[in-house]
């Protein structure tokens, strides 16, 4: 049982990209896991509206983030999470400079709505909310280079999840996140065609979704996951113009996560992730890889 | 568990309730009513045209009030009045807070559209626009600083122009607008005592919709419907009749036809050579540009681009400038920067540096708020921004905001012309040239760094509107002084650059405020 639980800990890997709370697993009342995961991710080639293409006067965007996480059993079927990272940036050529800083703080609280045995396994529903907020004064007007969009944003998401006893499991989830204007540090700015004379921007708010097959077994756990998220509205990014913050920013992805319980330190995990955007628009074709630990502290007096 | 389920909902239904989302696309201004009517704005100095408009720019002698002609035109618009729908008293609303302000916004509009560099083509090369193919890609223009300048100032100045033809010929034929002479016309719009032959909003529509057809030719569709709208909007609002309008139409064409002819100013002013060619290019390189400062000691300038774009604009320092001889500019060019071999640039070069590695939030927020660069209306468009709510405050007349806007923007190019034939005639390179390791923290323009664009703009900008609203002028000032230092803070120029800069845009800002003084409008 223990493994399990970690495994609703390891789970929260999903959070670092699709920045959403996906996964279908709960900390059981009581138990407290955190830790910290490292990320890598680059792009050399990006869509400039619909239009892939490479840019010599920034080569191959890299962001670097370390992010803290937690997650904690309010009871066995509510969980509070949250998550923080520190994000950089930098370009490979031209002269723009990269940026750096503690990025948006992300808060949810995940209901375990559902849960009946249904077959030889057992089929479970979770609802979350979540609201994030930046917690530094970033600036969001110098992309790709900024290290966030600056909005704040509420979420909300159901995932519906079926599990069988040999460690297969399949898990589908999708979110609708509204999200909040932002205010720029000049008075006005074009997008979508018309030129504003104001400093407040138009936020479109996003759908994201994602299917997942893993299994876990013998202290091992692989996923395969597709992730596909989507900007409802926002004007594109204009030829050889730079990008904005109100893009119709769209992708999809696949991912593929390997965890490893390891068997000579109790409660303590690894986990590695990468991901490789298949398709997009206003957005780079990342490749990243992600490597973290997270341990498990037991408060909770059951185990 | 039980707070949870309440206390999550309603913090979400309090967000999505707090956030209505609707961004305006500009701040709500208030209908027109203008302080003084400045009745004799027809004897004021032109700045292009003659001042014999009845020869230059005739306009027939309108049918009296008294005529059925005339009572058709009235049923005509009482006609309309009783069927304006939403949309249309939109449009009315729209353009009632005066046609100099809506079209200065739309040309704004209109330089963020094409102010982008072509983008370069697979074998590295760059293919400039191109004028008879507007629609490619690139788009004609790009609509970088120096071309915005140009086209704010002829722009303005043409419907400055235009506009004193028509007060000379309202004045001259006083007839007055419909609600006046008949009492069963609404009046949507405030009620003047302008007289209406010919209708200014026709006359703006008809110059201005003339000069943007030429100047950004690919946004032909959205101009021609604008101006339409315009024109309606007079109609419908009971301020002008049909044919108020359709000599309105007439003198403002006309008035873009003198100004853009064969032959004129506009078609000879120099613009068409701005690009130079890679003959020029080379020989700016090889002479560290057109003056014979240093030479041989010199480090020139290169462009920091992947691929390596051509400089911006080389000739434009040769372009023709308004109340200024092009021996004066030549005579006010700013005396030498520092060697870039010599321990002045050195120190100069540390404090980039600084900039580039420490600068707080503070000095970031002030580099994007002045950033203006690509994709945007560009430092001549910022000022124009800034402009515009001196202007409605004022409660000027139509032609009064436009000699504001054609003095603001004459000495916007000026600035533009006097800094490019500076930055041309030095050659000086960027920060990041004689230090790869300086970043920056805003786009660096692809020309010599000395001396700063927007310090001299700013500086221009400032002197003018600060003659024009003298109870701003410390604001104009602070401005200025902050949009300078934000391209030192931005780590992309030197503080020479800009200081030297900001000097010279003052210097050559005080020759279209000594026009100003003369022109007989008084201030």
């Amino acid at each position: 049982m223990k493994s399990f639980y970690t495994a609703a800990c390891m789970l929260l890997f999903f959070y670092t990209h699709a920045q959403t709370i996906q996964d279908g697993l709960m900390m059981p009342k009581g138990d407290l896991c955190t830790g910290f995961l490292f990320t890598h991710d680059r792009w050399t080639n990006y869509w400039e509206g619909t239009l892939k293409r490479e840019n010599g006067n920034i080569g191959t965007i890299t962001t670097n983030s370390l992010t803290w996480l937690g997650n904690y059993g309010i009871t066995d079927k509510i969980n509070f999470v949250a998550m923080l990272p520190y994000v950089s940036t930098r370009a490979s050529q031209g002269v723009l400079s990269g940026m750096q800083g503690l990025q948006d703080l992300t808060l949810a609280v995940k209901f375990n709505a559902l849960e009946k045995s249904l077959g030889r396994g057992t089929f479970r529903g979770f609802v979350v909310g979540s609201y994030a907020t930046p917690v530094s004064d970033y600036s969001f007007d110098f992309l790709p280079l900024s290290i966030g969009l600056g909005t704040q944003r509420v979420s909300g998401r159901v995932t519906l999840n079926y599990s069988w006893p040999n460690g297969w499991y399949v898990n589908g989830t999708t979110a609708y996140t509204w999200r909040s204007n932002v205010t720029l540090d000049r008075p006005s700015y074009y997008s979508d065609g018309q030129n504003f004379l104001t400093n407040e921007v138009w936020m479109p708010n996003v759908m994201d979704f994602s299917f997942m097959a893993g299994r876990i077994k013998n202290g091992l756990e692989l996923i395969l996951a597709y992730h596909q998220q989507n900007t409802l509205g926002g004007g594109d990014i204009r030829r050889q113009d730079m990008p904005f913050v109100s893009n119709r920013m769209n992708f999809s992805r696949v991912e593929a996560t390997a965890m490893y319980y390891l068997p000579m330190i109790k409660n303590l995990a690894v986990r590695a992730q990468t991901g490789y955007t298949l398709a997009g628009r206003n957005v780079g074709q990342s490749f990243y890889v992600t490597a973290g630990v997270l341990y498990t502290f037991h408060f909770s007096k059951k185990l | 568990m039980k707070l949870l389920k309440i206390l999550v909902p309603s913090l979400l239904v309090a967000f999505l309730w707090s956030c209505n989302k609707e961004v305006e696309k500009s701040p709500a201004l208030p209908a027109l009513e203008p302080l003084r009517l400045d009745e004799t704005a027809g004897s004021w100095t032109p700045v292009i045209l003659s001042n014999n408009y009845s020869l230059q720019v005739p306009l027939a002698a309108p049918a009296a009030t008294t005529s059925d002609a005339y009572k058709a035109e009235l049923t005509t618009i009482k006609n309309a009045q009783a069927g304006l729908t939403k949309q249309q008293r939109d449009v009315i609303a729209y353009w009632s807070v005066g046609g100099v302000i809506r079209w200065n916004q739309i040309m704004r509009e209109l330089v963020a559209r094409y102010n982008l560099p072509p983008a370069p083509r697979e074998d590295g090369t760059y293919v400039f626009p191109d004028a008879e193919n507007p629609f490619a890609d690139p788009a004609f223009p790009f609509a970088n600083p120096p071309y915005a300048a140009r086209a704010y100032a002829y722009v303005s100045i043409a419907q400055y122009d235009a506009l004193k033809a028509a007060w000379y010929y309202k004045y001259l034929y006083n007839r007055a607008a419909p609600y006046t002479v008949d009492a069963s016309v609404q009046a949507l719009v405030p009620r003047t005592s302008l007289p209406a032959y010919p209708s200014e909003d026709a006359v703006l529509s008809g110059v201005t919709a003339e000069m943007l057809k030429i100047l950004f030719p690919a946004s032909v569709e959205q101009i021609t419907k604008l101006a339409a709208d315009q024109r309606n909007a007079a109609l419908w609002s009971g301020k002008a009749a049909p044919s108020d309008i359709s000599a309105g139409l007439a003198l403002g064409k006309s008035v873009a036809s003198v100004i853009t002819a064969t032959g004129s100013r506009f078609r000879t002013d120099g613009m068409g050579n701005a690009v130079g060619n890679a003959a020029l290019w080379k020989e700016l390189q090889d002479s560290v540009g057109f003056g014979d400062f240093y030479k041989s000691a010199q480090i020139p300038w290169l462009s920091l681009e992947s691929p390596p774009r051509p400089p911006m604009l080389p000739n434009f320092g040769k372009v023709l400038t308004w109340n200024i001889s092009p021996a004066q500019l030549v005579a006010e060019r700013p005396a030498p920067p520092p060697s870039t071999s010599s321990d002045k640039m050195k120190q100069e070069l540390a404090e980039v540096k600084k900039y580039a590695d420490n600068a707080t939030r503070e000095e970031l927020r002030i580099t994007h708020k002045w950033a203006d660069g690509a994709g945007t209306y560009a430092p001549p468009g910022h000022w124009n921004h800034i402009a515009e709510e001196s202007i409605v405050n004022e409660r000027y007349s139509e032609v009064r905001a436009a000699r504001a806007y054609a003095l603001l923007n004459m000495a916007l190019h000026n600035a533009g012309v006097g800094c490019w034939e500076t930055k041309y005639y030095y050659f000086n390179p960027r920060p990041s040239q004689l230090d790869p390791s300086i970043k920056t923290k805003t786009g660096l323009p692809n020309f010599p760094a000395y001396t700063s664009g927007h310090s001299t703009f700013s500086a221009s900008a400032s002197v003018v509107l600060g003659y024009l609203f003298p109870d701003r002028a410390q604001f104009f000032t602070n401005e200025a002084k902050e949009a300078s230092m934000s391209r030192l803070y931005g780590a992309i120029h030197y503080r020479s650059d800009i200081e030297v800069g900001y000097s010279h845009g003052v210097l050559l800002a005080a020759y279209t405020v000594n026009f100003a003084q003369s022109d007989g409008a008084g201030n």
